[in-house]
């Protein structure tokens, strides 16, 4: 019966939708014909739009650089343009031709007394309907909403409450021990005076021999692992982290900021030096960045560095005036401005005079990365020594590092590694399939010791 | 009992004091000075003034004179003359007359590539690795004014200006003389010399190409 119903539904419905189709085929032309004006009316109004990113594609391109709408940059904020400017031409003529505005201009003339010695770039380029659409597009800018406030810093505290945990069950679970120890040497003696059995004064646990035995080579072996650890860590510096007279964070330089090591360090390809940058590559950026507005920075005792105060002290050593934006006249003729002084920066890495290390030739020939010894500096806001500058270390490496070999067949790799006729024979006959460091005499004491 | 005590109370001093020695704001100790600092003067090392001095006048005396400056008069071997031109408005509209030494030899394959490397190293953070004056210093806005020198005003640039330019900054731009030196600095031109439209037309092109990247 029930099957029967069930058929019959199905058929039913079959039959609907069949009978929907064929009214649909009667007005698919109508559809086709809606859907279409719709499309079009869709395009129509959003053309508008697309004017105006044009405007932003072409500002973000060309303006950008020196140029906010509603901030003073490098330029003057240009929203409100049309209402400072003399007439209705003007915009065109100066981006045309900034300096010949100023030649004859009076009110470029005044905008150059402004910003000066900065001379706006000419866009002679641009077209007339293209500086509209920027010239829109900074008058219709709004300020995106700021991002809400990062919510960091709630996770970090889980790890040290699990040691929290560990550390009291512990401590309960001893305490429990002890109880039932305790407990145990009672019931002993109960059990004793039960059975009439007499075992004589117990001997206290500070007098058993085999306590004090087992407590001195306890303190012998903490001790002894101890004294081996400082002997061995003698002469060398790992996590050496001296205090620098200026608060460098390489996190912000080189990882917010994404500068390449070797902008700073550039020595470091050429020499043996890694080389400490001066202070004119400092001013580089630092001529236009005066503050510091980033993530704050917080040193291991929990108090913040004023990054804006940093800045003003590598202003004191390069003899440079922020507000004029000029360094100090040279009045006593010593070659460097009035005030300017070397920065002492401390020297973290340290290896002592019997050894050998040349930094071009592992960054240069042996193509190392400055993390691979260095660690993580993008990530340290304070640089520490990373690696222990062992000579184990080094000749671990050496025995682990391939060298960029020279393959005869296809002509790739260093070309210098086509003299090694043995290895280069190995490694045809499939003897061998990579040359490490060690096997091209890198381990050889005098390689390093001379 | 009691000599055992003492052995171990001194052991766990002598214990106590090699561990409280490691301070990670002090370099710690070493075992023997005389091998580990060099007597001669090294880079960054301290310069024993009762040895060495950087007084001109005590030339002749018996301290070393010593100022880590190359001797007046010379140059590197391999390294480029010196560019004569003075940071002035004069300098730097002489300086368009200067012509790239690439000009006559050009560039080989690998030259062209150490110029990319340079040019990512030293002059991507502001001018983006396109030199669309995009880079993460510039989009930040961190640092204003960075040129996008595949303007039409750029491309029309002498060598010999932007040479100028890179030798002793302009506007917000420092000088690059410490870090690249004279050859470097004509084959970083060469490079950003690719990176630019061959003409004005494809200027158009190309910020039809940022617009869709942003």
């Amino acid at each position: 019966m029930s099957i029967s119903y069930l058929t019959f539904v199905r058929e039913k419905v079959f039959f609907s939708t069949l009978a929907q189709l064929t009214d649909m085929s009667r007005y698919r032309i109508f559809i086709n014909k809606a859907v279409l004006s719709l499309l079009f009316i869709v395009i129509l109004s959003s053309n508008n739009h697309l004017f105006a990113a044009d405007g932003e594609a072409l500002f973000k391109a060309n303006c950008a650089n020196c140029h906010k709408p509603d901030a003073d940059y490098t330029g003057p904020a240009l929203k409100g343009w049309s209402k400072r400017e003399p007439n209705a031409e003007w915009h065109y003529k100066w981006i045309a031709n900034p300096a010949q505005m100023i030649a004859s201009d009076p009110y470029a003339k005044q905008l150059f007394e402004k910003w000066k010695p900065t001379v706006m770039t000419a866009f002679a380029n641009l077209k007339k309907d293209e500086i509209d659409a920027i010239m829109k597009y900074v008058d219709d800018y709004t300020p995106p909403a700021a991002p809400m406030a990062a919510s960091g810093g709630a996770s970090s505290g889980g790890e040290s409450d699990n040691s929290m945990l560990f550390g009291i069950l512990t401590l309960i679970l001893a305490v429990v021990a002890l109880i039932l120890l305790q407990v145990n040497s009672n019931l002993r003696k109960l059990s004793d005076e039960k059975e009439k059995i007499f075992r004589g004064e117990p001997v206290p646990f500070y007098r058993n021999k085999t306590y004090i035995m087992a407590a001195v080579l306890l303190l012998f072996a903490i001790g002894g692992y101890f004294v081996i650890n400082g002997a061995i860590g003698l002469g060398r510096q790992e996590k050496y982290q001296p205090v620098q007279p200026i608060y460098y964070s390489h996190k912000v330089h080189a990882g917010t900021n994404q500068i390449s090591c070797l902008y700073c360090h550039g020595s470091a390809q050429d020499s043996k030096h890694a080389g400490i940058p001066s202070v004119n590559v400092c001013m580089n950026c630092h001529m236009a960045i005066k503050e510091y507005k980033g993530d704050p920075i917080v040193r291991e005792d929990g108090s913040t560095v004023n990054g804006t105060e940093e800045i003003q002290k590598l202003y004191s050593y390069a003899g440079w005036n922020p507000t004029t934006k000029q360094y100090n006249p040279d009045n006593n003729g010593d070659g460097v401005p009035d005030g300017a002084k070397p920065i002492s920066w401390v020297k973290i890495h340290n290896l002592p005079d019997h050894v050998y290390f040349n930094h071009s030739q592992h960054i240069k020939v042996g193509k190392q990365q400055c993390q691979t010894c260095h660690g993580n500096i993008q990530e340290m806001p304070e640089v520490y020594q990373f690696s222990t500058l062992s000579m184990g270390w080094c000749i671990n490496c050496h025995r682990e590092s391939k060298v960029d070999f020279y393959n005869k067949e296809t002509g790739e790799g260093n070309k210098f590694y086509s003299i090694y006729e043995k290895f280069h024979e190995d490694i045809k006959n499939h003897k061998l399939d990579s040359v490490t460091v060690e096997k091209i005499g890198g381990t050889e004491c005098q390689k390093c010791h001379y | 009992m009691k000599k055992i005590a003492t052995i171990s109370l001194l052991t766990l001093g002598v214990c106590i004091a090699i561990v409280s020695c490691d301070s990670k704001r002090e370099p710690g100790k070493i075992y023997m000075p005389d091998m580990a600092y060099s007597r001669a003067y090294e880079t960054y090392a301290e310069r024993d003034s009762s040895i060495f001095t950087t007084d001109n006048s005590q030339k002749g005396s018996s301290k070393i004179y010593y100022d880590a400056k190359p001797v007046l008069g010379t140059i590197k071997k391999g390294e480029l003359f010196p560019y004569t031109l003075p940071n002035d408005s004069n300098g730097y509209k002489m300086s368009a007359t200067i012509k790239n030494p690439f000009d006559t030899v050009s560039l080989t394959e690998a030259q062209l590539a150490e110029a990319g490397r340079l040019f990512n190293i030293n002059c991507a953070i502001c001018h983006g690795d396109k030199a669309q004056g995009n880079g993460p210093l510039s989009t930040s806005g961190k640092i204003g004014g960075v040129a996008n020198l595949t303007l039409d005003s750029y491309v029309k640039m002498a060598d010999g200006t932007m040479f100028h330019s890179i030798t002793y900054g302009k506007n917000n731009m420092g000088s690059y003389a410490s870090q690249v030196d004279r050859k470097q600095r004509w084959m970083i031109i060469k490079y950003i010399r690719t990176l630019q439209p061959k003409s004005s037309a494809e200027t158009k092109s190309m910020s039809d190409s940022t617009k869709k990247s942003s």
